[in-house]
């Protein structure tokens, strides 16, 4: 049938118990084999009844399609009795006693059942045809996700949810197994309001499709949860669960988890639930293993840029310590010579005096070195006080406001400044500018950076400046940065950095 | 005469520094390489003045600064050193309770002794 059902009308769809469906089946066709009745005595002095007989075929049908093949047959004898009483007499009575009547009515018994097995099948087929397109529509709607790398806990509620409604399901949920033997539930979808529990750690004390999968080997069912305990048995039956279906999702040879649908009504799951659930979870297994990769991707980047930080900080340190403290001390040495020189040396003096200049210089290059390997001051004093110093240093004025007085995480620091001075840097050597603004604040547990500048524009981040180094290090910590350039008229540095660290799990 | 108690990591400038403030007429009456050895030295020397580096390997001098500060009847006046240059550090050196800051290669009585007169009059650091 090829059409696409919304989901609050698939919601709908399974909405009465199979006995009220049977009922108001049989409801339905009694009237209409009243309706027809009512016609064949309309024209019953025009045209004999026996050629009308077939008339009913036009409730048998419907009723085949709609309800079945076991309502149909019902009804044809409904049917076949409500003509004997009407139109084979003796009138008014089940009696019959003319044979070529009794042969019409059982031709007509015979003929109503294969129509309605045909029908029954017809119905069956377009049933299947229909559930299959709808699983590869709902397969499909997955499939795009994974394919646009969104996170991978948005894949898993977006299985969960179409494992729910493709199984005719009322609740559904996906399920990660700890290293400690409980599972956490990381995705749920119900069709009504009770929701089963995610973000908790579930214990797997009692029957569960969880424990099942977990000892078990391939797709599992519980059948009944009736008079269960532990903790997801009794979940379940305080949400109303009868029966659940579920499939394990296997990542990299290891059984990661499980994803499970639950019926609350006595019918049961039909026979090819747990393959459409397996048709699912290698989707899910693709989402995971691709999280993984961006996550590992994500902390090796971060990796480099620390160890490159560190590197740099190490050899500060060592600069520090070791010729810094030998220069200043032969400085001083020096000095003391000088001191020591009698006045009638005045050329010795003045030689020692060159020496001291000479020295001084070598330390204040040896200051800038140190500085651009690792500034002194963002360990001592926090990104307020680093960013002031480099902005005194600047060679263009540059408007700094600093709205937070907080210390974050070395990295994040370290990134920050670098693209504070990574940004003024470029303003002064390429921009052009006059002015620079620089804002840093701190939002909802992000660090936003705001580099703005009256220059000449034009900046091209992907030219091999400073700015993909940029990018590197901010991205590496889970951050972004984004570049307004326009020419002719400033460029704008916008960077955002997550401020706690995140963990880099996959859901 | 002054006399000087110099907390500072580096064996080689304090030696030095040592030698050139003595020689200048300043007494150095003691070295100091880590906060708690400071405080205790302080305690027992109570010195005029106390250079103090403001990286002292793995503790900040500003952060024992400002204990000093708070230890009471101590009288002594604080003057921060580095290798840096004061720019680098101006922000800190400003919010510390110490009179002043030297580069440590300007390091000299005279340097001392303005920077001791300038804040006099002043509370002691």
């Amino acid at each position: 049938m090829g059409f696409d059902v919304g989901g609050d009308e698939r919601a709908r769809r399974r909405v009465s118990s199979p006995a009220q469906r049977w009922l108001s089946g049989l409801l339905a066709g009694t009237v209409a084999v009243a309706a027809v009745t009512g016609v064949l005595a309309l024209v019953d002095p025009h045209v004999p009844a026996p050629h009308l007989l077939m008339l009913y075929l036009l409730v048998v049908m419907p009723v085949a399609i709609v309800w079945g093949i076991g309502l149909a047959v019902v009804i044809a004898c409904v049917s076949a009795l409500a003509y004997a009483y009407m139109f084979v007499s003796p009138l008014h009575s089940f009696q019959i006693t003319n044979s070529w009547s009794l042969v019409a009515l059982v031709v007509f018994l015979v003929t109503a059942v294969v129509v309605g097995q045909l029908a029954a099948r017809l119905r069956l087929a377009t049933q299947r045809s229909a559930r299959l397109s709808e699983e590869q529509a709902a397969l499909r709607r997955v499939a795009t996700l994974v394919a646009r790398s969104v996170p991978a806990s948005e894949v898993f509620e977006a299985v969960t949810r179409e494992v729910g409604l493709l199984c005719g399901a009322d609740l559904a949920r996906m399920e990660q197994f700890e290293e400690d033997g409980t599972a956490t539930g990381v995705a749920a979808w119900s069709r009504g309001p009770a929701q089963l529990a995610v973000g908790t750690r579930l214990t797997l004390d009692g029957p569960s499709i969880a424990r099942a999968v977990r000892y078990g080997d391939g797709p599992v069912r519980v059948e009944s949860f009736a008079g269960a305990k532990g903790t997801i048995a009794r979940e379940a039956l305080e949400v109303g669960i009868r029966s659940s279906v579920g499939c394990p999702i296997v990542v990299g040879g290891h059984l990661w988890g499980v994803i499970a649908a639950s019926r609350k009504s006595d019918e049961l799951f039909p026979d090819d639930t747990e393959s459409q659930l397996a048709s699912f979870t290698e989707l899910i297994v693709t989402a995971i293993e691709n999280a993984d990769s961006r996550a590992q991707l994500d902390a090796s980047r971060a990796r480099v840029v620390a160890a490159a930080d560190e590197a740099r900080r190490r050899l500060e340190r060592d600069l520090h310590d070791g010729a810094q403290q030998r220069l200043i001390s032969l400085a001083l040495e020096l000095r003391m010579a000088q001191d020591t020189v009698p006045e009638d040396l005045p050329e010795l003096r003045a030689d020692l005096g060159q020496v001291v200049d000479a020295l001084s210089s070598a330390l204040e290059e040896l200051r800038q070195i140190s500085r651009g390997l690792h500034p002194a001051i963002l360990s001592e004093g926090g990104l307020g006080p680093g960013l002031r110093a480099l902005v005194r240093r600047s060679a263009v004025p540059v408007d700094l406001r600093v709205d937070t007085g907080s210390r974050y995480p070395p990295p994040v620091e370290v990134a920050a400044y670098y693209v504070v001075s990574e940004a003024v840097t470029n303003t002064t050597r390429h921009a052009g500018a006059s002015h620079v603004e620089v804002t840093v604040e701190q939002h909802d547990g992000t660090l936003l950076l705001c580099v703005r500048d009256d220059g000449v524009g034009g900046a091209d981040p992907g030219r091999g400046s400073g700015l993909t180094g940029l990018r590197d290090r901010v991205e590496a910590l889970g951050g972004a940065i984004g570049i307004t350039s326009p020419a002719g008229d400033g460029t704008v540095i916008e960077v955002s950095l997550p401020v706690e660290q995140s963990a880099g799990r996959p859901s | 005469m002054v006399q000087c108690l110099i907390v500072d990591d580096n064996p080689h400038f304090t030696a030095a520094a040592r030698r050139l403030l003595e020689r200048q007429g300043i007494t150095v009456a003691g070295v100091a390489s880590t906060g708690e050895e400071a405080l205790r030295r302080a305690d027992e020397l109570r010195p005029d003045v106390m250079l103090v580096d403001i990286d002292l390997g793995g503790e900040s001098g500003l952060e024992l600064a400002g204990r000093l500060h708070h230890q009471e009847d101590l009288g002594t006046r604080i003057i921060l050193i580095s290798s840096h240059a004061e720019e680098d550090y101006r922000d800190l050196i400003a919010a510390s309770p110490a009179v002043g800051f030297l580069p440590k290669d300007t390091l000299s009585a005279r340097a001392i002794h303005d920077m001791l007169a300038s804040s006099a009059g002043e509370a002691p650091g």
